[in-house]
C-alpha cells in the first residue's frame, strides 16, 4: 500500500446518456478512510461508481484509479472491491463457493482463495452459514456475502453502492461496523447512500451528489456549520403550544416561533446544537407536557434543499 | 503482492492461468446448474440410443442376401422369376405368359412408309390392314384390352359406308365386313389370305411357337448370382455372370442395348483407377453386368459406413452442432448482464476480451466433453458390432474422431457467433439467432444433398459437413469406390447420396487438403467472430 | 378462481377494489394527512363496484386484440420488434410468389413462356399440397419461423416478466386466457399461410379465367388443401403455445419449437434412408401433417406407414401440447417468475 496515487481522482467528469446528464462537472479525490457519497436517487451517485469501475467512459474530464484510467486498464482491479446495489447472485453457489471463485478470478490458486474466503465470511460474521446456498441467505446476509466477495483479495479500496438499502436494523447494524472497521484498518472505503443517518453513523466524511453535480465535500459537521447562516427548525408537539413558545422566544439563540398545525411548536434558530442544549432546561422549567421533539431539518432533503438554495 | 505472502515465483502468467481456469469452471458450473442443459444432452442421448436401437435391429437381422436387381420376383405369379421369364422373353405382368406357354415370334412388318404394302400367308398379324381372308381362326379372339379382335365367331357387322381409313376408322381390335366381301381390321388376328396396308398405317406378323413345359427356377437362383467382378485395374472387366446382358441362349429377341457405355464392348464394366492411389474415380457399367453381388461382402460395408456417416453428419454436426449452441452460447455473456450478475465479474482484474474468450472456452469445455463422450459411445458400439472379420473395427475410430472434430468446430463457431450476437445486439439478437438457427438448418440440408452448390459456403454447417466427407475419404479411401459401385450397379446403400466427395479440395482430390482448409474455415470464422465480439465488448459501456 | 366469480353471464357484480371507469366520479380517496403526525392509520374503504360487466367475448376480444394488432401498431398493443415484423412480412410475400407467376403468365398471354408458367404454377393437387405443406421452403424455412417468432413469447413472456398478474387480476378465466393466446397466434399464422393459400387458389382462377367447370372440378381439392392448411396452423400453435408455456424466455420457447420441427424430421429422415423405416416419421408433426394431407388433396402417399398412424398421432400431438399447455397455464403464478 505504498501508493504515491490517491485511491480515486475524478477531474471535472461529465457523463450524459442522450439528454440526461447522469454526473455534471465533478472534480474530487478521495484517498483514505470512510468517505460517504449522499445524494437522493438519481442523484448520479451509481453513475459515478460505474465511471470508477470503468463501466462507463465519461464524456468529460478524467478518472485516475490508484493513477490509471479504470475503463483502459483492468489493472486498478486488483486493488479494488466493489458491491453493486443489484440484487442477483449466484442463487446456486454456497456462500463460500461464491466468496472463493470470486477470489480465484484475482489470480489466486484454489487453497489460497478458500482460505481467505473463510477468512472473510468469518469477518462479515457468515461463517456458520458458508456452507448453505447464497439463495437461502436473507437480505442482510446477502449484502454481507457481495461485501464479502469484495473484501477477499484485501483491496486498497472498497466501493460500496446502497449496502445498507433493504436490510433490516440488525444487519444494518452489524454491515455499519463492518464498514467502520474496515476504515479504522486503513483502507479507503466509499460507501453510498440516500439517507443522512445512515452515513452519519458511519463516518463524517460526505460527498453530497444531486442531480449530477457536486454539491459539497467533506465532514459533516463542518458543512452543517457552514450551513448555520440558514435558519434551522425544531418541531415540538405539545398540548400548548403557545405558553411553550413564550418561554422559548426570550431565549438566545432562538429568533422566531411559528404554530404550524394545532398543538405544533416550530421554534427557529441559527444555531441548532445551541437550541438543542437548551431545549431540556426550557421545557422542564415551563412544566409543560411535551409529546415528542422532532428535527424535521436533520435529513438529507433539507440539507440538499438549503445546499441548492443557498447557492 | 507480497502483502498476500505470494512467492516470487509466481509469474503474471500463472496468475493468468488461475484466472482463465476460474472463469471457465465458473461457466461450466453455471451451464451444470441449468436445467436446459441437462434436457438438451438428455435429447441428444435419447437421439443417439433411437439411432443405436436401429442400427443393432438392423445388424441382428444380418446383411441378408437383398435381390439387387429385382430379378427374383414373380410379378404374374406364374410360377416362373422375372429372370427366368425374361430369358424365354415372356412378360412377368401377364399369368399367361410364361415360359414355354408358346410366345409369338416376331417374323416382319409393313412400316407406314414402306412402299410395298401387300403381303400375302397365313400368319399372326397385328395392324390395321384390308384383309381378303381364305382363312380366319374364331378361337384367337379378345377384346380392347388385349388388342385381340373379337370375331363374335365370325359375325361382324358390316363397315359403314365410305371409304375405310379415308371416311371412317376402325376402333381399336375390331373387324367389320365390307361389300365387296372383304375385313376391314384393326388389331390382332389370326388369319390366311392377301393384307393389305392402307399407307400411313403399319402390320407386323408372326407365329406363336409350341407349347412346352419349362421348370421354374428356385427364386434363390436370381439373388446374389451377379457379383462385382473386379481385380483392382483400370479398364474393361466384368463378367454378366447370369448372363442377363449378354443373352446368349435367351430365347427372348427384345432389342436392348448391351453396350449402354458405348465403348464397343458389350456387357463389360469399364473401371477408372487413379494410377497414383489405386482409388477408384468412376466407373461405368453396361446394363444388367455385375449388378446383384453377394450382399454379405458389399452391402454390409456399404451399410455401416452409410450409417456412420448419417449419424455424423445429421445427429452430430447439423442436430446437435445446431441446438446446443442455440440453447446453450447465446447466455453465455448476454444472461449475466440481463441478470445483473455481470458487475460480479466485471469488477475483476480480468481483461474484458480475455473474459469473452473464457466464457466460450467454458461452453466449448462442457459441449466438447459431452460430444465427445457420445462420440465414444458410438463408435464403441457401432465398432463392435459392425460387419466385418476382426473384433473391433479400427478403422473407424479415425473417422469418429473426424465427426467429433468437426462437432467441436461447429460448436466453436456458432457458440462464438451467437455470444457476439448476443454482445452486440442485447435486444434483437435473440431474433437474429432464430433466423440464423433456420437458415443454417436448410443449408446443411441441401449441402447433404447438394455439396457442391455455392450458396451453402455462405453456412458454418456446410463446412462441418464438409470435414466429415473428408476424413472419411482420409479414413476409409474405398469409401468413394463402394459409391461408385453404388451408383453404378443401382445398389441402394445410402451411400451414395449420403457421402459425396470433399468440395474444398483446391483440385487436388486429396482429403487430408480438404479437412486442413474445413478446419481452417470454422477456426478463423470462430476466432475473427470471438476479437469482434470481445472488441466490442472492451468498448461497450455497461449499465 | 372460476367457481366464486361467475363471470359466465353477462351482467354480474363483483367486489372490486378497484372501479373499471363508470363510478369513478364520485371516488372518495383517503389523502394522508400532515405527515408530522407520527402516524395515522387510514381507513380503507372498498367500494363494491355495481356496475355492468361486459360480456365475456367483450373482454376475451380485448386479449385477441392486444395480440393481434400489435403486429400493426404497438401502441397500446403486444410489442413485436420491427425485425419480427419485417420477417412475418417477408414470409407472408414469399409465400405469395405463386400468384406473382401466375400474373406473370397472365400477362405473357398465350405465349409460350406464360404456358410453361402457368403449367409450373397453376392449380393441381401438388401445387395445392405444397403451398400449405411442401418442405423446402414452406415447411423449412418459412412455417417453423414464423411460428417460432410469433408463438415464443406468448406465454414465455408473462411468466417471465410477471404480466400474467394483469390479466389473472380482471375477471378473466385461465381458460379465456389460454384460448385467445392460442387464437390470436393462430390467426397471425393463418393469416400468412391459411390466407395465403386462398389467395393463391383464387388469383390462379382469376387470371386464368377459368369457368365454373374448373370451379367445380378443383374446389374439393380446394378444400382438402385448406383442412390441411387449418390443421398445421392449429398443430404447429398448439406445439409452440406449449413449449412458450413451460419456458420463460421467448428465445427459448422458439428455438424448442424449432429443434422439435427440425429434429423429429431429421432423426426420422435419417432413419429412413439407413434402415427403410417409415414408421419414425409419426413423431415428426411437419411428416403427420404431410401425410395427412396428401390423403386429403388424394395425392399418393410418400409414406409407407398407414395413414392411421399419422391420424392418431397427430391426435396424440395436439392432445399432449394443449394439455401441457393447460397444465401450465393453471399453474401459472401471478408473480414473476
Amino acid at each position: 500500500m505504498s501508493s504515491e496515487n490517491p485511491a480515486v481522482v475524478m477531474e471535472s467528469v461529465s457523463k450524459w446518456y442522450g439528454e440526461v446528464i447522469g454526473v455534471n462537472d465533478v472534480s474530487l479525490a478521495i484517498d483514505g478512510g470512510v468517505t460517504g457519497v449522499l445524494g437522493p436517487n438519481g442523484a448520479g451517485k451509481s453513475t459515478m461508481f460505474k465511471l470508477l469501475l470503468g463501466r462507463l467512459k465519461p464524456n468529460q474530464g478524467s478518472v485516475r484509479l490508484f493513477g490509471t484510467d479504470p475503463w483502459e486498464s483492468t489493472a486498478p482491479f486488483r486493488r479494488v472491491g466493489y458491491v453493486s446495489e443489484t440484487e442477483p447472485l449466484y442463487e446456486w453457489m454456497t456462500g463460500l463457493d461464491f466468496v472463493s471463485t470470486m477470489a480465484r478470478l484475482h489470480g489466486m490458486t484454489r487453497e489460497e482463495a478458500t482460505d481467505r474466503a473463510e477468512h472473510v465470511l468469518d469477518f462479515v460474521g457468515l461463517s456458520d452459514v458458508q456452507h448453505k446456498e447464497v439463495g437461502k441467505y436473507s437480505k442482510g446476509m446477502r449484502q454481507r456475502v457481495k461485501i464479502a466477495h469484495a473484501l477477499v483479495h484485501d483491496p486498497d479500496l472498497i466501493i460500496l453502492d446502497e449496502p445498507l438499502h433493504g436490510c433490516d436494523p440488525l444487519a444494518r447494524t452489524s454491515i455499519m461496523s463492518v464498514i467502520r472497521e474496515l476504515g479504522n484498518r486503513g483502507k479507503t472505503v466509499i460507501v453510498s447512500s440516500h439517507i443522512l443517518e445512515e452515513i452519519e453513523r458511519i463516518t463524517e466524511q460526505i460527498v453530497i451528489l444531486h442531480n449530477g453535480r457536486l454539491l459539497a465535500l467533506g465532514n459533516l459537521h463542518a458543512i452543517r456549520g457552514l450551513l448555520d447562516k440558514h435558519p434551522h427548525r425544531i418541531l415540538i408537539e405539545t398540548e400548548s403550544p403557545r405558553e411553550l413558545a413564550e418561554a422559548f422566544i426570550s431565549r438566545e439563540p432562538v429568533y422566531g416561533v411559528r404554530f404550524p398545525d394545532q398543538g405544533f411548536l416550530e421554534i427557529q434558530t441559527s444555531n441548532l446544537s445551541a437550541a438543542h442544549s437548551i431545549l431540556p432546561q426550557v421545557i422542564v422549567e415551563s412544566g409543560i407536557k411535551v409529546r415528542s421533539v422532532e428535527n424535521p431539518d436533520d435529513n438529507l432533503e433539507s440539507l440538499l434543499g438549503y445546499l441548492v438554495g443557498g447557492g | 503482492m507480497d502483502s498476500q505472502g505470494r512467492g516470487l515465483s509466481e509469474s503474471v502468467w500463472t496468475s493468468l492461468d488461475r484466472k482463465a481456469g476460474a472463469v471457465v469452471e465458473l461457466t461450466v458450473r453455471q451451464l451444470r446448474n441449468k436445467i436446459s442443459t441437462w434436457v438438451v444432452m438428455a435429447l441428444g442421448a435419447l437421439l443417439m440410443a433411437l439411432l443405436l436401437v436401429f442400427y443393432v435391429d438392423a445388424i441382428r437381422d444380418g446383411f441378408e442376401s437383398i435381390d439387387n436387381d429385382g430379378d427374383s420376383v414373380d410379378m404374374d405369379r406364374d410360377g416362373y422369376p422375372l429372370g427366368q421369364e425374361m430369358k424365354y422373353g415372356t412378360s412377368d405382368w401377364d399369368g399367361d405368359s410364361f415360359p414355354g406357354s408358346g410366345n409369338y415370334v416376331f417374323e416382319g412388318q409393313i412400316d407406314w412408309n414402306d412402299p410395298d404394302r401387300t403381303i400375302t400367308g397365313n400368319r399372326t398379324w397385328e395392324g390395321s390392314a384390308i384383309l381378303d381372308a381364305t382363312w380366319i381362326d374364331y378361337g384367337y379372339t379378345g377384346g380392347m384390352w388385349s388388342n385381340i379382335i373379337d370375331w363374335q365367331d365370325g359375325d361382324v357387322g358390316q363397315c359403314p359406308d365410305g371409304d375405310a381409313f379415308d371416311d371412317w376408322w376402325p376402333p381399336y381390335a375390331s373387324a367389320c365386313l365390307q361389300d365387296d366381301g372383304t375385313y376391314v381390321v384393326s388389331g390382332k388376328f389370326k388369319a390366311s389370305g392377301e393384307l393389305y396396308a392402307p399407307e400411313g398405317y403399319y402390320l407386323t406378323w408372326g407365329y406363336y411357337t409350341e407349347v412346352f413345359y419349362v421348370e421354374p427356377d428356385p427364386a434363390e437362383m436370381y439373388i446374389d448370382e451377379d457379383g462385382i467382378d473386379w481385380d483392382g485395374n483400370s479398364g474393361s472387366q466384368g463378367v454378366d455372370d447370369d448372363g442377363d446382358c449378354l443373352r446368349s441362349g435367351w430365347e427372348s429377341n427384345l432389342w436392348y442395348n448391351p453396350d449402354s457405355n458405348r465403348n464397343g464392348i458389350p456387357c463389360d464394366v469399364v473401371w477408372y483407377v487413379d494410377p497414383n492411389t489405386g482409388e477408384v474415380i468412376s466407373i461405368n457399367a453396361d446394363d444388367f453386368v455385375d449388378e446383384d453381388p453377394v450382399d454379405e461382402d458389399y452391402a454390409g460395408e456399404s451399410s455401416h459406413r452409410a450409417f456412420v456417416i448419417a449419424s455424423g453428419k445429421v445427429a452430430f454436426v447439423l442436430l446437435l452442432g445446431l441446438f446446443l449452441p442455440l440453447f446453450l452460447a447465446l447466455g453465455l455473456v448476454r444472461d449475466e448482464t440481463e441478470r445483473g450478475t455481470l458487475h460480479y465479474l466485471l469488477s475483476k482484474p480480468i481483461h474484458r476480451g480475455e473474459f469473452i474468450t473464457y466464457r466460450v472456452l467454458g461452453y466449448l469445455a462442457v459441449v466438447s466433453s459431452y460430444v465427445i463422450a457420445l462420440c465414444l459411445l458410438m463408435a464403441l458400439i457401432t465398432s463392435l458390432i459392425g460387419p466385418g472379420d476382426d473384433l473391433i473395427r479400427f478403422s473407424d475410430f479415425p473417422v469418429w474422431i473426424g465427426i467429433a472434430t468437426a462437432t467441436i468446430l461447429v460448436l466453436a463457431a456458432y457458440g462464438s457467433l451467437f455470444n457476439t450476437i448476443g454482445l452486440v445486439m442485447p435486444k434483437y439478437g435473440v431474433y437474429l439467432c432464430i433466423v440464423i438457427g433456420v437458415w443454417e438448418f436448410a443449408m446443411g440440408f441441401t449441402t447433404i444433398i447438394s455439396p457442391s452448390s455455392s450458396v451453402t459456403f455462405l453456412s458454418i454447417s456446410h463446412w462441418g459437413l464438409q470435414i466429415v466427407d473428408a476424413t472419411v475419404l482420409a479414413a476409409w479411401p474405398d469409401t468413394l469406390q463402394y459409391s461408385q459401385m453404388s451408383n453404378a450397379f443401382g445398389l441402394d446403400t445410402g451411400l451414395e447420396w449420403i457421402w459425396r466427395p470433399p468440395v474444398h479440395t483446391l483440385g487436388t482430390g486429396n482429403a487430408y487438403l480438404s479437412i486442413f482448409t474445413s478446419t481452417a474455415m470454422l477456426s478463423i470464422l470462430s476466432l475473427v467472430l470471438i476479437s469482434i465480439g470481445s472488441s466490442i465488448f472492451r468498448r461497450k459501456e455497461i449499465m | 378462481m372460476s367457481e366464486e366469480l361467475d363471470i359466465t353471464g353477462g351482467v354480474t357484480r363483483m367486489e372490486s377494489a378497484f372501479g373499471s371507469g363508470d363510478g369513478d366520479e364520485d371516488a372518495q380517496a383517503t389523502v394522508a394527512q400532515n405527515a408530522e403526525i407520527k402516524g395515522a392509520i387510514f381507513e380503507q374503504t372498498y367500494r363494491p363496484w355495481r356496475g355492468t360487466l361486459g360480456p365475456r367475448w367483450v373482454r376475451n376480444y380485448s386479449i385477441y386484440r392486444h395480440h393481434v394488432y400489435g403486429l400493426f401498431s404497438s401502441k397500446g398493443h403486444r410489442h413485436y420488434p420491427v425485425m419480427v415484423r419485417l420477417t412475418i412480412l417477408g414470409i407472408f410475400l414469399f409465400s405469395l410468389s405463386p400468384v406473382a407467376m401466375l400474373f406473370l403468365a397472365s400477362m405473357g398471354g398465350n405465349g409460350e413462356f406464360g404456358e410453361v408458367l402457368s403449367r409450373l404454377w397453376g392449380i393441381n393437387r401438388y401445387n395445392l399440397w405444397g403451398q400449405v405443406l411442401g418442405f423446402f421452403p414452406r415447411n423449412m424455412c418459412m412455417w417453423p419461423l414464423l411460428t417460432a417468432l410469433v408463438v415464443g413469447g406468448m406465454i414465455s413472456d408473462d411468466r417471465g416478466n410477471g404480466t400474467s398478474a394483469i390479466y389473472f387480476s380482471r375477471p378473466v378465466t385461465r381458460i379465456d386466457y389460454a384460448a385467445m393466446k392460442f387464437l390470436s397466434s393462430a390467426v397471425v399464422l393463418g393469416f400468412v399461410i391459411v390466407f395465403s393459400y386462398i389467395l393463391y387458389y383464387t388469383s390462379a382462377i382469376v387470371f386464368k379465367g377459368e369457368g365454373w367447370a374448373f370451379l367445380i372440378d378443383t374446389f374439393p381439392m380446394f378444400l382438402g388443401g385448406l383442412l390441411a392448411g387449418i390443421l398445421l396452423v392449429f398443430t404447429y400453435t398448439s406445439i409452440g403455445l406449449a413449449l412458450s408455456s413451460i419456458s420463460q424466455s421467448r428465445f427459448f420457447a422458439g428455438v424448442a419449437f424449432l429443434a422439435t420441427i427440425y429434429g423429429t424430421k431429421m432423426v426420422a429422415f435419417l432413419i429412413e434412408s439407413q434402415f427403410d423405416s417409415s414408421i419414425l416419421y409419426i413423431f415428426s408433426p411437419y411428416d403427420v401433417l404431410a401425410h395427412i394431407g396428401q390423403w386429403l388433396l388424394g395425392i399418393e402417399s410418400n409414406y409407407d406407414h398407414s395413414l392411421a398412424f399419422s391420424v392418431v398421432s397427430l391426435l396424440l400431438i395436439n392432445g399432449s401440447s394443449i394439455a401441457l399447455l393447460a397444465s401450465r397455464v393453471s399453474s401459472l403464478e401471478v408473480t414473476r417468475e
